[in-house]
């Protein structure tokens, strides 16, 4: 049986996100056929433009006056959503995905499934799967023949490949902003860089909670300066400890990186963090716990407790 | 202002942990502790409570016997009272389902806010704090990063933690809720005091009534590490292993 499905687009400014087009490809494998997908937002008809060329499917944009709240989208999804009646929402689990889908989803009455990895089909039902337990095991969620929300996490898909011939049809909507008491009121810019910003660098030397005690942090410094192009990232919870400023933190709340050769010192591998580091070209984990799920991501993998195996790497290479 | 926190325990995952196909926690050595966002929702609630005036705290918890302990771990660290809603039996209960039973316990309050940790590190949903404020029909704010309380204590100025280390800043009127990012604060460690009138001081316990979930669900181990290569020996054949795949690459 045909699913219909609703994309909400996710776009700063008129910028479509890259996660937007990692949705397309999920709902193409669906059902290409039956794909709306709808762009919110002051800009929106510029979002909704490119997305209507890259993909050939229809787009609803509804242009705001007013700024991003989590009750102004609730609000127009629901009435998009109800309107439609889609068999499946879909959209991303970033911070404004998170933010505003759930209560959507208790807004209409469906059930919301929330950082989905991967989708598979059987007798005509659709089954979700997330990581539980910073990746060391699956839940598999099936809703059956209720229609239901899901938040899809960022690089779980490729990006939607295929170029239209034909752009998709463009429905501009107009929106009043409605009275809230949740009001929009700018943005704070992070800290300056001082160094090779962590995005650029060629290799990111990453620590996480396995490094023990700040002290260590010293020994992710040396290594790091080993290599031209280097910068220390790290694993949020060394964050939250004020061990290292937030823009040294890799994973779905921090930076994302790409880098030559990816050094993850004592990390878990939740999978927000392997969200920002999946793409990198070379990744090296070393970890104590061999069913640490950073592994399972690794292209090598030391299974040495970090705070050792270092000091000894660091001799080695001032052997060479 | 009555402030109310929702607490959740999770298994710690420093020992082997998994889950049994019924969603039970199994691991030769099994412990559970407080989540650690929510450490920080309490703390949140606390820094709040020193700021203003009659301001009361609760803690709550969805979950079987055992997670008494962390409502009381909660008092210990400054909540006046804590309430459990306690769930007969041993097993995966879904964000919709917990959200629905603080949802019965709090609609009869007269909370001006509800703090929530922004996700729980078992599961990792995110979900129970904006489906519990849509179910209370209040706004909120999810990823909180920073909150202020303005003094005549009706509105919060909030900073949200979005991508790249950027921040959304909102006003926020209440009655509303908010679930908190870890790094807002730094959450206390309990105080003799506390630890005292804890243990004096009796637990609020709610029989939950069964609220059936709308999806049906399973678990599985992670497939085990695909294609990644062991670099195997002592610590120095395996450092001087890595610098020959380095070399190997182009990288030194």
């Amino acid at each position: 049986m045909a699913k219909r499905i609703v994309i909400i687009a996710e776009s700063s400014a008129a910028t479509v996100s890259p996660v937007t087009y990692e949705l397309v490809t999920l709902a193409a494998a669906i059902d290409p056929a039956f794909v709306e997908i709808v762009a919110l937002g002051t800009d929106s008809g510029e979002a909704a433009r490119e997305i209507a060329v890259h993909t050939g499917m229809p787009v609803t944009a509804v242009v705001t006056s007013a700024g991003y709240t989590p009750e102004l989208w609730k609000d127009l999804v629901f009435r998009i959503i109800q309107g439609r009646n889609p068999d499946l929402t879909i959209t991303a689990h970033t911070a404004c995905g998170q933010d505003f889908a759930p209560g959507l989803a208790a807004r209409l009455g469906i059930p919301c499934i929330t950082a989905v990895e991967s989708c598979s089909r059987a007798d005509d039902e659709l089954t979700f799967t997330r990581s539980i337990l910073n990746g060391k095991a699956l839940m598999d969620i099936t809703p059956g023949a209720t229609p239901c929300l899901i938040t899809v996490m960022p690089g779980a898909f490729a990006a939607y490949g295929s170029t239209s011939p034909t752009q998709g049809e463009i429905t501009l909507i107009a929106s009043d902003s409605l009275p809230s008491r949740v009001v929009p009121s700018g943005m704070t810019q992070p800290g300056e860089e001082d160094t090779v910003p962590i995005t650029e660098a060629e290799v990111v030397v990453s620590a996480g909670r396995g490094i023990g005690k700040p002290e260590n942090l010293e020994l992710i410094a040396q290594l790091a300066a080993r290599f031209n192009r280097s910068a220390v990232g790290c694993s949020r919870p060394l964050c939250d400890q004020g061990w290292l400023p937030y823009r040294q933190q890799v994973g779905l709340t921090g930076a994302t990186v790409s880098p030559k050769l990816y050094i993850a010192c004592g990390i878990s591998g939740s999978p927000q963090h392997v969200a920002g580091m999946r793409d990198s070209q070379l990744i090296i984990a070393i970890n104590k716990d061999p069913h640490a799920a950073i592994f399972q991501v690794a292209d090598y993998c030391v299974i040495a407790d970090v705070v050792e195996f270092i000091p000894i790497l660091l001799e080695e290479l001032d052997n060479q | 202002m009555k402030i109310l926190v929702s607490v959740k325990q999770v298994p710690d995952m420093e020992a082997p942990v998994t889950i049994d196909a019924r969603g039970r926690w199994t691991g030769p050595a099994l412990s559970f502790r407080m989540n650690r966002f929510d450490e920080y929702a309490l703390e949140e609630a606390l820094l709040i409570k020193e700021a203003c005036h009659d301001v009361t705290i609760d803690a709550v918890s969805v979950g079987p016997a055992r997670v008494q302990s962390v409502v009381v771990r909660a008092m210990e660290m400054g909540a006046d009272t804590g309430v459990h809603i306690e769930i007969g039996r041993e097993g995966y209960v879904p964000p919709e389902v917990i959200a629905a039973h603080i949802h019965g316990y709090a609609r009869e309050q007269d909370y001006e806010l509800i703090i929530c940790g922004a996700m729980s590190e078992d599961c990792m949903h995110a979900q129970v704090g904006p489906l519990l404020a849509e179910l209370m029909g209040v706004p909120s704010l999810t990823a909180v990063i920073s909150a202020h309380m303005r003094e005549d204590g009706s509105t919060l100025d909030i900073e949200q933690e979005i991508e790249g280390g950027l921040r959304r800043r909102f006003v926020l009127v209440l009655p509303a809720l908010i679930s908190v990012q870890t790094g807002i604060n730094h959450p206390r460690y309990p105080t003799l005091t506390n630890v005292l009138r804890a243990k004096r001081q009796a637990v609020r316990r709610i029989m939950a009534h069964d609220i059936p979930p709308r999806t049906r669900f399973s678990f599985r181990e992670a497939p085990e590490a695909k294609q990644g290569v062991l670099i195997r020996g002592s610590i120095r054949e395996q450092a001087k292993e890595m610098l020959r795949v380095l070399h190997e690459h182009a990288i030194l």
